[in-house]
């Protein structure tokens, strides 16, 4: 008999077939014999087994086995807390580690790079031309910004009150 | 609740009273029901000391759990289940630490039961309960974990191929294929003992 058909004929037997398929089971049932012997020997051992486990009681008496597992109870308890407060940084900490990375590895990237892309870093450039005035370039937009301070600001801000314009 | 009523009371109250932080409610459900857990922990392990840590690590999860617990099914069965994971757990273990052998690939494809003839006596007929479980328990203890694991869960708790299959970790078609080898194998050892008695 193929195996596919055992199957099929122990699942008749544990109700697990579709009406359709156990109305098949009950047909070929009729004319092999075969399949009869073997349903019938499943059947035996399904039958043997009901209600046929034996009957364990715990080698320990009741109190030792609760004082047991009260005193687990107590040593997970004691541990759990722990494990919270663990478990409320751990959040951060995901957060952290992947951000402080990107952070070094920024800082790298940007040491290793600095001294090489010196003409780009020029894109923004303030410098002091002299001690009155300050330019400011940005290449990116072309643009070009020049304070002068005539008279020097600091000359203003020592000027009596009466004379600041 | 008092101890009086603790013992008087229904699993069901005493599971809400557990479920509030009552500990003699819960021990009362660890009296009640010890018995039951430790058997089917000795029923898969077939090891007294494994099975004594085991059911008393699924009360201590039990505890943990307990709110968890929405008395869809009794609270017996509940705990079952608990253990019944805790020793799958133990015996996948322990089945990677031993090396892959032949018996154990012959779970599915069915080893020696392929090619056993079909038996048409009953090897259990006519025996009265007592002797009936002994020899039970005598051939299931020859099974492998794997084929006795499927047996219990089907014939002693009454579980659908699909549940098996999920309690198992495993496809509705292995568990079909091992309960056919399972069955016929512990049919075999039925026969066996018959015949070493006559």
């Amino acid at each position: 008999m193929e195996h596919d058909n055992e199957l099929k004929l122990q699942a008749y037997l544990d109700g697990e077939l579709p009406e359709a398929e156990a109305r098949e089971v009950l047909k070929w049932l009729a004319h092999d014999q075969e399949a009869v012997l073997l349903q019938a020997e499943l059947k035996n051992t399904r039958q043997a087994l009901a209600g046929a486990e034996r009957l364990i009681q715990l080698p320990e008496s009741r109190e030792f086995f609760w004082s047991k597992i009260e005193r687990d109870i107590s040593r997970v308890e004691r541990t759990e807390p722990a494990q919270s407060k663990e478990s409320f940084f751990a959040p951060w900490r995901r957060l952290l580690v992947p951000v402080s990375a990107a952070a070094v590895l920024g800082i790298v990237i940007l040491s290793v790079l600095g001294p090489m892309s010196s003409s780009s870093m020029a894109e923004n450039e303030v410098s002091s031309e002299d001690d009155t005035g300050f330019v400011y370039r940005d290449d990116t937009t072309g643009t070009t910004m020049v304070w002068l301070s005539y008279p020097a600001e600091n000359e203003v801000a020592n000027q009596e009150p009466a004379t600041k314009l | 609740m008092s101890d009086k009523d603790h013992s008087s009371a229904e699993d069901k109250a005493l599971v809400k009273a557990a479920q509030q932080g009552d500990m003699l409610a819960f021990e009362e459900l660890v009296g009640r029901h010890r018995d039951k857990i430790y058997a089917r922990a000795f029923s898969m392990m077939r090891n007294e000391e494994e099975a004594v840590d085991l059911s008393q690590e699924a009360w201590v999860k039990g505890w943990q759990r307990l709110n968890q617990f929405q008395g869809e099914s009794s609270f017996g069965t509940w705990m079952t289940r608990i253990v019944i994971n805790l020793c799958l757990d133990q015996l996948r273990k322990q089945k990677r630490q031993r090396t892959e052998s032949i018996e154990a690939m012959d779970q599915e494809s069915g080893g020696v039961e392929r090619q056993m003839p079909v038996l048409t006596v009953n090897p259990t007929a006519g025996l009265e309960r007592a002797e009936l479980r002994q020899r039970i328990d005598k051939a299931m203890a020859q099974l492998s974990h794997e084929h006795r694991t499927v047996l219990i869960l089907h014939e002693f708790e009454e579980m659908e191929y699909k549940q098996i299959a999920k309690t198992m970790n495993c496809s509705i078609g292995t568990v079909m294929s091992r309960l056919f080898y399972a069955r016929r194998k512990l049919a075999a050892l039925l026969m066996d003992l018959k015949k070493n008695e006559q």
